[in-house]
């Protein structure tokens, strides 16, 4: 049994090809992100602040109401792909387990988490679809929620992770669904989105959802994490000996 | 693999943990950045607010820890000796100590929410309720780590087991570092 569960990906050139498709689609969202996020959406760096008055988040969506409209159609089409980076995780796990119990749960988590990310996309494009016809004051909700989505959800983002690590660690040694280090390196992710969750108690400062150690570290490490699982899914379908 | 002797040199545990370990440490450099700049530009402020700490839980803290420390060291090296006994005790006593420091923390932050102080008080109490709870979720991480590292150590010798034991064991001891980090920046500078 275990030859045939071990040789499938040699002998299923479809299995194969699905997961490095999946692979490439963490790259893809990353890409996404960086133009519609990072370059055009200023969700990162953070163009509103936690402290902004109401009046001051208007000025500066009408500032940039091109640019952010078009970022979050990038944004919504990066998030979408959390389920196929997350689905093929999950069928890579999966593979390994004589009965599925951890490969649903991260289904489970994945389906959670890109149901979460794609609501920021729709948080970010309600706050400039028409900011001069909202109270200032909802402006701002949708600039919290679209935070709070992103770093509040630290047992949904961090719990994926440590869903991934803990299949491997459970595993017989040589039969592990991914490399023993992919492990360590979820959990590490894990840890770093941890402070998000700090963005309840704080408006300003580091610990705000526009502060270094609340938003920045996590948000980094996110697609940090989804650049190295990527990887490593598209290095497995490519080695013939996986 | 062959079962290493005791005079053979070899790194306790597993790379990946290191790997962790090294992460962590970055991380929680951060945050003892964080904290001395705040010293230097608020000095006033953090050192009335470092005066209102009670040291008598720092210490008691940090005696646990090391405490701790000492019992899972112990019950690590009796594994590796093998010699029939139950090791079990070392690991209970050590998931005890990272009981009560969680206990004394909750008596510790409820005592300053009731004389009115919080994160929102100022910078000083923002680090030191943030910072000291990610670590208590760390020493609550350690004692589940613990708890499996008890279950282990009735196992039949391997190495594996071993190097599993050891693993565990230096998250328990990075925990404890930390720790004695934040209470010399915290309680004593």
């Amino acid at each position: 049994m275990s030859e045939t569960t071990s040789n499938i990906l040699a002998q299923d050139s479809l299995s194969r090809k699905s997961l490095a498709f999946c692979g490439y689609t963490g790259y893809a969202a990353i890409i996404l992100f960086i133009i519609g996020g990072v370059w055009l959406g200023g969700m990162l760096p953070p163009i509103p602040n936690a402290n902004d008055a109401p009046a001051e988040l208007v000025a500066k969506v009408n500032d940039n109401l091109l640019n952010f409209r078009i970022g979050s159609i990038f944004m919504i089409a990066s998030f979408a792909l959390f389920g196929t980076f997350g689905a093929g995780m999950a069928a890579q796990t999966r593979r390994f387990e004589t009965s599925p119990v951890f490969s649903y749960v991260q289904i489970v988590f994945a389906a959670a988490g890109t149901t979460i990310a794609l609501l920021v996309a729709f948080a970010w494009s309600l706050m400039v679809f028409r900011p001069d016809t909202y109270e200032p004051s909802i402006l701002l909700m949708w600039a919290d929620f679209a935070y709070f989505l992103a770093l509040f959800s630290v047992p949904l983002f961090g719990g994926w992770c440590v869903l991934i690590a803990l299949p491997i660690f459970f595993s017989e040694p040589g039969r592990e669904p991914f490399p023993r280090w992919v492990a360590y390196v979820n959990l590490w992710a894990a840890l770093l989105f941890a402070p998000g969750q700090m963005v309840i108690f704080f408006k300003d400062g580091p610990f705000s959802w526009h502060g270094i150690v609340a938003m920045y570290l996590p948000f980094i490490a996110f697609f940090a994490w989804i650049a190295i699982m990527s990887w490593v899914m598209i290095r497995i379908a490519h080695d013939e000996n996986s | 693999m062959s079962e290493t002797s005791q005079t053979q040199t070899r790194i306790p545990g597993e790379p990946g943990i290191w790997a962790f370990v090294t992460g962590d440490l970055l991380v929680f450099s951060l945050f003892f950045i964080l904290i001395a700049i705040g010293n230097q530009e608020q000095t006033e402020v953090f050192s009335s607010a470092r005066s209102t700490l009670d040291l008598r839980f720092g210490l008691a803290n940090t005696l646990l820890l090391l405490t701790g420390s000492f019992f899972v060291a112990i019950g690590v090296e009796r594994y590796r000796l093998n010699d029939g006994r139950d090791n079990r005790i070392w690991f209970r006593l050590a998931i005890l100590s990272g009981v009560i420091f969680l206990i004394n923390k909750v008596f510790e932050w409820n005592a300053k929410v009731s004389d009115g102080l919080t994160p929102m008080t100022n910078d000083f109490f923002m680090y030191f309720f943030v910072f000291t709870a990610i670590h208590a979720i760390h020493v609550f991480v350690g004692v589940v780590i613990l708890s499996f590292l008890h279950k282990k150590s009735q196992a039949q010798f391997t190495a594996e087991t071993q190097r599993g034991l050891e693993s565990g064991a230096i998250f328990w001891h990075l925990v404890d570092l930390l720790w004695i980090m934040l209470f010399a920046l915290f309680y004593l500078v």
